[in-house]
C-alpha cells in the first residue's frame, strides 16, 4: 500500500488530504478532505495532474528580448520540465499577436503554445 | 493634442487605472486620460508571465499580459487619451496636476476629477533592517521578476527566498523553470503569505522546500552575496538560539510584503488609513478630497487582480458622475474593524445602496462566523490574512442599521458553545 | 604597465584627500589622486551623520586636542566651500538635549568653554521654547543646548565636488588604483599601484581606512589607529517634517552616541553606534541595530520600526579609542621626509577645510614650492538636479535634452538625463549613480529603478547589462543570461 499527499486548492481551508493507493495503482481511500468538491479535485489530480505552462521564449531582438508564451490548454504535469527544454530552442520572430501560434502540438500532446502578448519588432 | 476640459484623469494603467479609465467612458465621461509612467499601458501585468489572472472578471484563466491585452483593446475602442512615460509628480488638493515627460518637458493639468489608480510597491530588505553586509545579489521579488521574464536576466543560480508572498512563491516556480536552485522559501509565520493553490503550484509541483517558522538572520558576502544564516523563530517571531544554519546562495529574494504607493496621495491632502496604508474611501471611492478617487492596490493590497479592476471600476463611475457634477449617496456610516479584523475597505458607506465590503483578518482561525453588526452572519471554515474576504450586502441590509458606526467582526463558534 | 610621474601623489579619494587635492591645485605643480575604490568618498566619508560646524557641541572637543583646533577653523571655511563647489549646505542648528540637573550643569561648563575660545551663539532654551522649537520629540527633556551655528551637507556630493574642483584645475585623478608598494630613493617615491607605477616627490597619505597600512609601506607609520565600526539608520522622508533641528542627546553608553538630524535631501538620519571591528567587516549587527532604534526612540519615542528605509555600518579610524576620545593624525612624518599622514577619524568632514590648508602648510615645510595657479577657477558647478530647479528650468532642460523629460526613479524624481550626466562625469556602477544622483535612495530602495539604471549603465558605457556591478569588483548584479542555465541542462 502506498500513500501520498495531496493539498486540495479548492478553496482557501488548503485541505492536506492523504490518499492510499493498492498495488494497482488504484485509490483505495481518501483522508482529510472536508468536502465533496475537494475529494473530487484530489481525486482528479492524483489521477491525471496537469498544468497550464507558462514560460518566455527568446526573440533576439535587443529591445524586447523575450516574448512570454503559454500552453492553450493544461499538459501532464510530468511533462513540465521537458516542455521547457523543448522551448528553449524556440525563437520568436515578429510581428507576432497575442494568441499566435509560436508551437503547435507540443511534444505531441494535442497542446499548442501561444503567445500571450505582441511583438511588433 | 487636447489637454484641457478632462473628465477624468488616471494615475496608472494598470488593472486598476485601465478599468477605471474604461468605466468611466462607459459611464458617459467625454475626455477621459491616462497618465502612465512606463512605455506601455498595463503596469506590471506585463511581467506577470505566469496564469491565475480573470478567472473571476472573464471566467478564464489567463497570463498578465493576456489580462492587460483586453483591457488595452477597450482603452483603444473607447477613444480614451493615453500619455505614456509620462510621470506625474504632483497632485495638489485643488486637483491640479504636474506632470513631466520628454515631449511637452513639464506639464499643467486641471481635470475636473481624478483617479488614483498607483498601485503598491514591495517592502525593501532595508525597512527589514536584515543584519549583515549589503553586497549585490539582494532583489526584491517583483524587481527579480522583471529581470527574469522582461529584461532577459538571471541574477544568480542558487537563490534563497524570503517571504512567502504570492510573488515570492511565484518567481520560486519561474526561476526552477529556468534551470535555477531555489533552495528554500523561508516564512516567518506558522503559515504562508499567500494563496494555497500557489504554495501547491510553485512549491509543491517543483519540490521547493518552504520553511515556516524561520527568517533570515543575517547576509554574508563583501560583495556579492555568498550565503544567508536562517534560524528558527519563536512565538514572538524572534530567532531560537542555536537554530541558526548557514546557507549558500548567491541570491536572495525579499517577498515580505506589499505597501500602497501613496506619495501623490498625500501631496493632494488625501487622508491616509494606517491599517491599509492607503485612502480613507467611502464606498463610491471617493477619498477625503473632493473629486479625486481611487481604486486597486493603492487602496488596499488585494489578492486578486479581478478585484483590483472591479474596484477601480467603481472609483471610474463615481469620477465620472462627479465630473457631471453628479450627487452621490453621502450618508456615511463609518465601518469598525472589530475582533480579529485587520481593516475594512471601504472605511465608511452610505447604507442607501448595495455595497461590496473588503476585509482581510489578523490571525488564521478554523470554524468562525464573520458578523456585520446584526444585519449579516456567515459561517466560515477558515479565515486567512491572506486571502481577503469579500462581503455583499443588499441595500434592504443595510437599511436595518441603526447607529452610526458597524462593527464587522470574526467570532470564533467554538467559543460561543463554550460560553 | 602604465610608468607615470608626478610632483604630489595623493594616496585617498575621500573628503580628505579630495579636499588637499582641490587645496593644492590653488598653486602650480603636479598633483595625482589616486582612489582605490570605483568612485569617492566610499570609505570613512560616507559613514557620516552629515553634520558640520561642530565645535561646542560635544564636551570632547578640547582646546588641547588638534582635531578640535581643525574643526573649529573650518567653521568659517565651510559655507563658502560648499557654495563655490555647488554642493548642498543647510543651516540648522542643533539641540543638545538637557534631561536633568547634572546634564545641565554639564553644559553650563562646556557653553561657558565654548565662550573662552570665541564660539559664540550658543544659548540655553528653556522647556516650553523647547517645545515651541521641536513639538514632536520627547517631552522628557527640560531644555537644550543651542547652537545655531550646526549645519549639514551631504559627505560624497561634497566629496565629488572637491574631485571636479581640483580636477578642473588641473589635478589628475586615477579611480580603481589601489597602492601596492612604496620604496624611497634619492629624492623621491616610487610608488607601485595596479595600474602602474608613479614616480614622486611628496606623498599625502589620505588613505582613510588604510592610513596606517600606507604608512607602514615606508616604515612610517608613528601612530596607531583603531578601526572603529558605526552604525547610521535612515528614516522615510514622510518623517522629515517631524525635526528642524540636529537633536542629540548624550550617550547613555559608551560609543552610543544619539543624534538624529534631518538630512539636506529631506530624510533623517539617526545613529551612530560605534564599537571596535574587524576592519573591512562591514556588516550591521542585530544588536547594534537594537541598540540604535533604543536610542533614537529617546528622542522621538512613537518611532516605528517600519519607518527604517535604510542602515549601513562603515568604520572611522581613532587614534587613541582606549583612553576615551581620541586625536587625529595630521602630521609629517617623523621618520621620512616629504611624506604627510591624515586621519581625522571623527569628524572627519567638519574638519576638512582647516585640515587641508594645514597639510598644504605642511608640505611646504617638507620643501615643496607654492607659486599661485594664475588659471585657478574657484567655482565647479555641480550637474542640474532636476527636481529642484523650478519649472521654466526644467522644461528649458526637457527642450535640450528630452532625457531629463524621463523618470527614472520614481521615488527621488530622477531623470535619465542626471543618470546619463552622472556616467559622464565618472559613475561607473549603480551605487555610483546612487550617491551622484539619489536614483535608489528613496521609499522603494531601488526596486523600481534598478532595472532601468542597469540598462543606461549599459548602454552609455558599451557595457553588456552583465558586466554592471553594485559598486565595482565582484559586485555583478546579474549573473546569468536568460535560458543559460537551461542551456547546459539540453
Amino acid at each position: 500500500m502506498a500513500e501520498e499527499n495531496i493539498v486540495c486548492i479548492g478553496c482557501p481551508l488548503g485541505c492536506r488530504t492523504t490518499l492510499r493507493i493498492d498495488r494497482h495503482g488504484d485509490v483505495v481511500k481518501i483522508t482529510g478532505y472536508k468536502c465533496k468538491e475537494g475529494r473530487q479535485y484530489v481525486l482528479e489530480e492524483y489521477r491525471n495532474p496537469v498544468r497550464i505552462l507558462t514560460a518566455t521564449i527568446r526573440t533576439e531582438r535587443s529591445l524586447r528580448p523575450l516574448l512570454p508564451v503559454r500552453t492553450n490548454r493544461p499538459i501532464l504535469k510530468s511533462k513540465l520540465k521537458e516542455a521547457t527544454l523543448t522551448l528553449v530552442r524556440v525563437k520568436a520572430e515578429p510581428p507576432i499577436k497575442v494568441g499566435q501560434v509560436i508551437l503547435p502540438n507540443l511534444l505531441n500532446s494535442g497542446v499548442d503554445v501561444v503567445a500571450t502578448d505582441d511583438l511588433f519588432e | 493634442m487636447k489637454l484641457s476640459d478632462i473628465d477624468v484623469a488616471v494615475i496608472g494603467s494598470g488593472p486598476a487605472g485601465m478599468a477605471a479609465a474604461i468605466r468611466a467612458r462607459e459611464e458617459g465621461a467625454e475626455h477621459v486620460l491616462i497618465l502612465e509612467r512606463q512605455e506601455q499601458l498595463g503596469g506590471l501585468l506585463h511581467q506577470c508571465v505566469h496564469n491565475g489572472f480573470g478567472l473571476f472578471y472573464f471566467e478564464q484563466d489567463l497570463t498578465g499580459p493576456e489580462y492587460s491585452h483586453r483591457f488595452v483593446e477597450k482603452v483603444k475602442d473607447l477613444g480614451i487619451q493615453v500619455l505614456l512615460e509620462t510621470m506625474v509628480t504632483q497632485i495638489s488638493s485643488d486637483r491640479q496636476i504636474t506632470a513631466v515627460n520628454n515631449r511637452e518637458g513639464v506639464l499643467r493639468l486641471k481635470p475636473k476629477s481624478i483617479v488614483l489608480a498607483m498601485g503598491c510597491r514591495e517592502r525593501s530588505r532595508g525597512q527589514l533592517n536584515v543584519p549583515g553586509t549589503r553586497p549585490a545579489g539582494i532583489f526584491t521579488a517583483g524587481t527579480a521578476q522583471r529581470f527574469v521574464n522582461v529584461e532577459g536576466w538571471i541574477p544568480g543560480k542558487k537563490v534563497v527566498i524570503l517571504g512567502s508572498g504570492d510573488i515570492g512563491m511565484i518567481m520560486a516556480s519561474r526561476l526552477t523553470l529556468e534551470g535555477v536552485e531555489v533552495k528554500a522559501v523561508v516564512e516567518i509565520l506558522p503559515y504562508i503569505g499567500g494563496l494555497t493553490r500557489n504554495e501547491v503550484q510553485c512549491l509543491h509541483d517543483f519540490h521547493i522546500p518552504l520553511l515556516l517558522e524561520h527568517t533570515v538572520t543575517e547576509i554574508h558576502g563583501p560583495q556579492r552575496l555568498e550565503a544567508v544564516t536562517m534560524a528558527k523563530v519563536n512565538k514572538d517571531k524572534k530567532p531560537t538560539n542555536g537554530t541558526e544554519r548557514r546557507i549558500e546562495c548567491d541570491t536572495l529574494l525579499l517577498s515580505v510584503g506589499l505597501i500602497p504607493e501613496n506619495e501623490l496621495s498625500r501631496m493632494a491632502g488625501v487622508a491616509l488609513d494606517p491599517l491599509t496604508g492607503g485612502p480613507v474611501v467611502d464606498q463610491w471611492r471617493e477619498t477625503n478630497v473632493s473629486g479625486i478617487f481611487a481604486g486597486g492596490n493603492v487602496v488596499h493590497v488585494h489578492d486578486l487582480v479581478d478585484d483590483v479592476s472591479w474596484e477601480a471600476e467603481i472609483a471610474g463611475a463615481s469620477a465620472a458622475r462627479f465630473a457631471r457634477k453628479e450627487e452621490m449617496g453621502k450618508d456615511k456610516k463609518i465601518l469598525k474593524p472589530g475582533r480579529n479584523i485587520r481593516y475594512i475597505v471601504p472605511q465608511t458607506i452610505s447604507a442607501q445602496h448595495d455595497v461590496t465590503l473588503y476585509a482581510r483578518v489578523k490571525d488564521i482561525e478554523e470554524n468562525v462566523t464573520l458578523k456585520v453588526g446584526d444585519i449579516f452572519s456567515e459561517s466560515l471554515r477558515v479565515v486567512k490574512p491572506g486571502e481577503m474576504l469579500k462581503i455583499d450586502l443588499s441595500r434592504s441590509q443595510l437599511r436595518q442599521l441603526k447607529d452610526d458606526a458597524v462593527e464587522l467582526s470574526i467570532e470564533s463558534v467554538r467559543r460561543r458553545q463554550n460560553g | 604597465m602604465a610608468q607615470m610621474e608626478t610632483e604630489i601623489l595623493i594616496i585617498g579619494g575621500g573628503v580628505l584627500g579630495a579636499a588637499v587635492a582641490r587645496e593644492l591645485s590653488r598653486y602650480k605643480g603636479d598633483v595625482l589622486l589616486v582612489e582605490k575604490e570605483v568612485d569617492f568618498g566610499w570609505g570613512s566619508t560616507k559613514t557620516n551623520m552629515c553634520i558640520v560646524c561642530q565645535g561646542g557641541d560635544t564636551l570632547e572637543f578640547r582646546p588641547e586636542y588638534h582635531r578640535s583646533k581643525l574643526v573649529w577653523d573650518s567653521i568659517p571655511l565651510m559655507e563658502p566651500l560648499c557654495q563655490e563647489l555647488d554642493v548642498p549646505f543647510k543651516k540648522v542648528g542643533e539641540l543638545a538635549l538637557i534631561r536633568n540637573n547634572e546634564e545641565l550643569s554639564k553644559f553650563q561648563k562646556l557653553k561657558s568653554r565654548a565662550e573662552k575660545l570665541g564660539l559664540t551663539g550658543h544659548q540655553f532654551i528653556d522647556q516650553d521654547s523647547l517645545r515651541q522649537m521641536e513639538p514632536n520629540i520627547t517631552q522628557e527633556a527640560i531644555g537644550a543646548l543651542y547652537d545655531p551655528n550646526i549645519a549639514i551637507v551631504d559627505p560624497v556630493r561634497l566629496t565629488i565636488g572637491l574631485i571636479e574642483s581640483a580636477s578642473q584645475n588641473g589635478v589628475e585623478v586615477m579611480r580603481e588604483t589601489e597602492v601596492l608598494r612604496i620604496s624611497r630613493q634619492a629624492n623621491q617615491f616610487q610608488v607601485e599601484t595596479n595600474r602602474g607605477s608613479v614616480k614622486c616627490r611628496f606623498i599625502v597619505n589620505a588613505a582613510g581606512i588604510s592610513v596606517d597600512k600606507i604608512a607602514r609601506l615606508v616604515n612610517s607609520d608613528d601612530f596607531v589607529l583603531y578601526p572603529i565600526r558605526g552604525y547610521v539608520g535612515i528614516l522615510d522622508k514622510n518623517l522629515g517634517g517631524l525635526i528642524k533641528h540636529e537633536i542629540h542627546m548624550r550617550p547613555d553608553a559608551p560609543g552610543q552616541m544619539n543624534i538624529l538630524t534631518p538630512s539636506v535631501h529631506g530624510n533623517l538620519f539617526f545613529g551612530t553606534t560605534m564599537q571596535p571591528a574587524l576592519r573591512g567587516d562591514c556588516s550591521a549587527t542585530a544588536r547594534i541595530a537594537e541598540i540604535g532604534l533604543q536610542n533614537v526612540r529617546k528622542i522621538l519615542p512613537d518611532l516605528s520600526e517600519k519607518e527604517i528605509i535604510h542602515s549601513f555600518a562603515g568604520f572611522l579610524m581613532f587614534r587613541n579609542w582606549e583612553i576615551g576620545w581620541h586625536e587625529c593624525v595630521v602630521q609629517a612624518s617623523q621618520k621620512v621626509p616629504r611624506f604627510i599622514s591624515i586621519c581625522i577619524g571623527y569628524p572627519g568632514v567638519s574638519a576638512a577645510p582647516a585640515a587641508s590648508r594645514e597639510v598644504t602648510e605642511l608640505l611646504r615645510r617638507e620643501g615643496l614650492r607654492l607659486e599661485k595657479n594664475e588659471r585657478f577657477v574657484s567655482i565647479r558647478k555641480a550637474p542640474p538636479v532636476f527636481n529642484e530647479l523650478p519649472e521654466e528650468q526644467q522644461k528649458e532642460l526637457v527642450a535640450r535634452d528630452s532625457r531629463y523629460g524621463h523618470v527614472v526613479c520614481r521615488c527621488e524624481t530622477v531623470t535619465e538625463g542626471e543618470i546619463v550626466e552622472a556616467i559622464r562625469h565618472g559613475a561607473t556602477t549603480l551605487d555610483g549613480i546612487k550617491f551622484r544622483t539619489r536614483a535608489g535612495m528613496g521609499r522603494c530602495q531601488g526596486g523600481f529603478c534598478t532595472p532601468r539604471v542597469v540598462k543606461i549603465l549599459a548602454r552609455e558605457l558599451g557595457l553588456s547589462e552583465e558586466k554592471i556591478t553594485k559598486k565595482g569588483r565582484e559586485s555583478r548584479l546579474l549573473l546569468y543570461k536568460s535560458k543559460e542555465l537551461l542551456e547546459a541542462q539540453l
